[in-house]
């Protein structure tokens, strides 16, 4: 799809223009965000509403209008080169936060809980405030496809370079770079025991998720037979322990001889080069794109696309295999192809933990430092950052996540009283903002904001008839009341 | 307030509602056929041991030459084995199988006649992955094809009970296991305390009431929103830091067996609980799993101090509950080289139950000799996990729905629970 010359200037225009509000005021960039004093912000129609809570966390008023102004593939167009947008206002946050930037050796040295500290803010504190979100949802993706425990051994330091070196570097990029990185990544290869894999005797745990969750997919063909011949080919891939610990290595001594066999395929003995051949067939093959297609398909449109969707899944496949496994064209398919046409009206999807929390923070403009207090509640909803034991990563389905309520009431009660630790929120900005004065237009605009448009009636009707008679007394304490029950409420928790 | 006086006030919520009533349209109750109806048995806890427990290192067949050659260094020392210490070796049960020294809580329901075991058993599913395994034992399938949801959800919906309780059914932890999932609510709870909304009492007095009016129409969450109102209502009225164990009963400090407390809590109080769920986690030892001591001897630790802890409390309370321990596939027969077990096919169910026929270990015994293992290594199955669920559903669940539970599998007739 190419963008019209009327398109591009826009884009142009919003880029520039935004890098210079926030290089010069950081106060009025964040007013800006939620619309100057008196403009009501934006309302989206429902399906448009929809399909940018998919591709952000929360569109925000100033996306909302790029959408409007320049259509919603002109954006997705803009979101998938993120190098082009400027991001001042997350990279000055994300300065505190050394490290981020260190090598393995150097952070095995620190305490284990200030660099998962860090790593946990810095991912929540991007997708509070970073303009690049269709990146931050692809990086959130590949961090539960390949996903890593911080629990695990050395991982809490290891996965801090994983996530730089490995999701973050390639989330956009093509796979089979990424899946080779993934497997060449010390935190991957302690968490799933490549490192304990020998010639003596083979340990099958990488090998095995490797073609059943990373590439190939479960029930897709390959057998027992071919994880152990793989177990083989990888044996001596493990890590660094004492000088440049943390540093992948390949241990020639630990390595199994002989030919092997895998899928099919005979891999002459040729020592780490082996696992590299076959890595790189899986990378590539038939059913790695349809799991993968399948999976992102799951993430942005669908759940269960296999039965909701096959067209889709087969096309995006196929985008995967014509393209040598470039993500972007994979990502065109699902979303310019098909997520952006103005019919389409993709059914709801439950918002998983992390959708709700980071939607709550970013649409009601809170300012946050990512900390304790909200990972806490997100452990409590069931998604602490980084902390899903096993390698299949937290689910995208909405029957795993429906069940468990009161923490996300619990939350949205917290923020909206303002009584979250380490991070605030202005309703007297936002109703300012809105400009609206009686108690129905602040309901209407807290609705606008959280939902995209204005309350139902049955809506409207629960939080007049929740005021009751006391307690209530200024417009500030009604947008508290309004903003909580709106967060709690069973339209906030779908997007 | 009284235990008494509390349990009056939550039976008054938990009354049968008769068929003329108008249910409340968020009930999605509404929406199915008719089941069967009749009163519930035996209250049922699924212990679900993820990451598939090595059952062959916590009921070992010490009669068994080749586990012996099979593992020699993770082998657990035969019951009559000079060279080890006493307090390492297996503890016998009946000349060919011994418990693990750290599953010796267990010894006294044992010896009452309160827990059977049934070795070399398993699912069909050949994956030897995790997620897989688990996906389909704990919606009770062979294969990818039949239902989605869980059996114990599909007993649940196949049974009325007459039990409108909040707390009929709930999964222990931070979301309800796949097991229950089904067309009837459940509740996750992490623990009663914690289950309520935070705040100053009359914001979360207003808040309830407006989300009492919100989950009115959202087809999906308007019954999972109203029965967590409920379970908010009820758990109101019961406090677990003033609850006294009975029968000497000593829970352990970790995060399952307080779990398992609360379960005790809320079977003794009879607020309606028919099912709970609870994980215990960390099974997946390929690497330094450890013999006598170690690593699997700590989780051993843990399940069988607090089953020891629940079966004591319970008291003569255990004529009525049927707990099932399950894992979603058992460990390779041979140790590795990381001192730990790769996955394998066969493993044991652990039933602790008032109505088991108990102090025995179920189930045909394959041997673990060569040519006796199954696939690369592994111990073969010789009893369908659902063999054994489908007679507990018949006589402790008294559900006689098992084509219902598990569709499209034909159980094979046992003879592990007695009959009410």
């Amino acid at each position: 799809m190419s963008l019209s010359r009327r398109d591009f200037l826009r884009l142009s225009g919003w880029v520039a223009g935004t890098a210079a509000v926030t290089a010069c005021a950081p106060a009025y960039g964040r007013l800006s965000e939620i619309g100057a004093a008196g403009v009501a912000w934006p309302e989206a129609g429902e399906s448009t509403f929809r399909k940018l809570l998919r591709l952000t966390y929360g569109p925000v008023p100033t996306e909302r209008r790029q959408v409007a102004e320049a259509g919603l593939a002109a954006w997705i167009e803009a979101q998938l080169a993120p190098e082009m947008l400027e991001d001042r206002r997350a990279e000055v946050r994300l300065r505190p936060f050394d490290a981020l930037a260190l090598q393995a050796d150097v952070l095995a040295d620190w305490e284990q809980a200030t660099v998962v500290d860090q790593l946990r803010r810095a991912t929540l504190i991007r997708r509070r405030y970073s303009t690049r979100q269709l990146y931050e949802r692809m990086v959130e993706f590949w961090t539960d496809h390949f996903n890593i425990y911080v629990a695990k051994g050395d991982c809490w330091f290891l996965k801090v370079v994983d996530d730089r070196q490995v999701v973050r570097k390639h989330a956009l990029g093509n796979f089979r770079d990424l899946l080779m990185a993934s497997a060449h990544s010390p935190a991957m290869l302690v968490y799933l025991d490549n490192q304990a894999n020998v010639m003596a005797a083979p340990n099958e745990n990488y090998s095995r998720e490797v073609m059943e969750l990373h590439t190939l997919g479960v029930g897709s063909g390959y057998t027992q037979t071919d994880v152990m011949q793989l177990a083989r080919c990888l044996t001596g891939w493990g890590v660094k322990r004492h000088f440049w610990r943390g540093q992948y290595q390949f241990d020639p001594d630990q390595h199994a001889d002989g030919v092997k066999e895998v899928l099919g395929q005979v891999i002459q003995p040729g020592g780490e080069s082996e696992a590299g051949e076959v890595l790189a067939g899986l990378a590539l093959h038939p059913a790695t794109a349809r799991h993968l297609a399948a999976q992102l398909v799951e993430r942005f449109v669908v759940d269960h696309p296999l039965e909701a969707a096959p067209g889709l899944v087969t096309a995006a496949a196929d985008a995967f295999l014509k393209s040598g496994g470039e993500i972007k064209a994979v990502l065109k398919v699902i979303l310019l192809d098909n997520l952006a046409r103005p019919e389409f009206n993709p059914p709801p999807k439950f918002k998983r933990p992390s959708d709700f929390v980071s939607t709550a923070l970013r649409l009601l403009n809170v300012e946050t430092d990512g900390g304790p207090a909200v990972q806490g509640h997100l452990s409590a909803m069931g998604q602490g950052m980084f902390d899903w034991p096993t390698p299949d990563g937290a689910p995208d389905v909405e029957e795993a996540w429906a069940s468990n309520l009161l923490p996300r009431w619990s939350f949205a009660l917290e923020l909206a009283q303002d009584e979250l630790e380490g991070s605030q929120v202005s309703l007297p900005a936002l109703i300012e903002a809105s400009a609206a004065s009686s108690p129905i237009d602040i309901l209407a605009a807290f609705n606008v904001l959280l939902m995209g448009r204005p309350p139902a009636a049955n809506v409207a009707r629960a939080l007049s008839d929740g005021l009751g008679q006391s307690g209530v007394d200024s417009p500030d304490d009604l947008a508290a009341v309004f903003s909580a029950g709106l967060l709690a409420s069973p339209a906030f928790q779908w997007r | 307030m009284s235990w008494s006086a509390a349990r009056e006030r939550v039976l008054d919520c938990c009354v049968h509602v008769p068929e003329e009533t108008n249910w409340p349209g968020w009930l999605p109750r509404m929406a199915f056929a008719p089941r069967g109806k009749a009163p519930r048995g035996d209250v049922l806890l699924v212990v679900f041991l993820r990451g598939a427990a090595d059952m062959l290192n916590m009921v070992i067949p010490h009669g068994e030459e080749a586990y012996y050659q099979m593992r020699p260094t993770l082998g657990i020392p035969r019951p009559d084995d000079q060279r080890a210490k006493t307090s390492d070796r297996a503890v016998d049960l009946d000349g060919f199988f011994g418990l693990h020294p750290s599953m010796s809580p267990l010894l006294p329901a044992w010896r009452a006649g309160h827990l059977g075991i049934v070795h070399a058993c398993g699912a069909p599913d050949e994956s030897r992955s995790h997620f897989r395994a688990m996906e389909l034992m704990e919606r009770g399938v062979t294969d990818e094809r039949g239902p989605a949801s869980g059996w114990v959800g599909r007993h649940l919906a196949s049974l009325d009970t007459g039990n409108v309780s909040p707390l009929r059914a709930i999964g222990l932890g931070e979301q309800a296991p796949r097991s229950l999932r089904g067309r009837v609510p459940v509740t996750a709870l992490k623990s009663i305390a914690d289950f309520h909304l935070h705040g100053d009492l009359q914001a979360t007095a207003r808040m309830q009431t407006i989300l009492s009016s919100l989950y009115q129409s959202d087809e999906v969450l308007a019954g999972v929103g109203q029965e967590t109102l409920a379970v908010l209502r009820t758990l109101k009225k019961l406090d677990p830091s003033t609850y006294v164990p009975s029968g000497g009963a000593r829970y352990p400090a970790a995060d399952f067996a307080m779990g398992l407390k609360q379960v005790a809590m809320l079977i003794k109080s009879e607020v309606g609980l028919e099912v709970a769920a609870i994980d215990l986690g960390g099974w997946d030892t390929h690497f330094s799993q450890g013999g006598s001591q170690g690593l699997m001897s700590g989780l051993m630790d843990d399940l069988a101090g607090g089953l020891g802890a629940l079966h004591a409390d319970l008291g003569n309370a255990i004529s009525g509950v049927t707990v099932v321990v399950m894992s979603e596939f058992g460990r390779r027969a041979y140790e590795n080289a990381s001192l730990g077990t790769d996955h394998g096919h066969a493993g044991a169910m652990l039933l602790l139950s008032g109505q088991v026929h108990g102090g025995k270990v179920h189930g045909l015994w394959p041997g673990m000799a060569e040519g006796q293992l199954f696939g690369p290594g592994d111990l073969a199955v010789t009893t369908d996990y659902r063999d054994v669920l489908s007679e507990l559903c018949r006589k402790r669940l008294n559900n006689p729905a098992v084509d219902q539970v598990f569709p499209e599998f034909d159980p094979t007739v046992t003879n592990i629970f007695k009959s009410s």
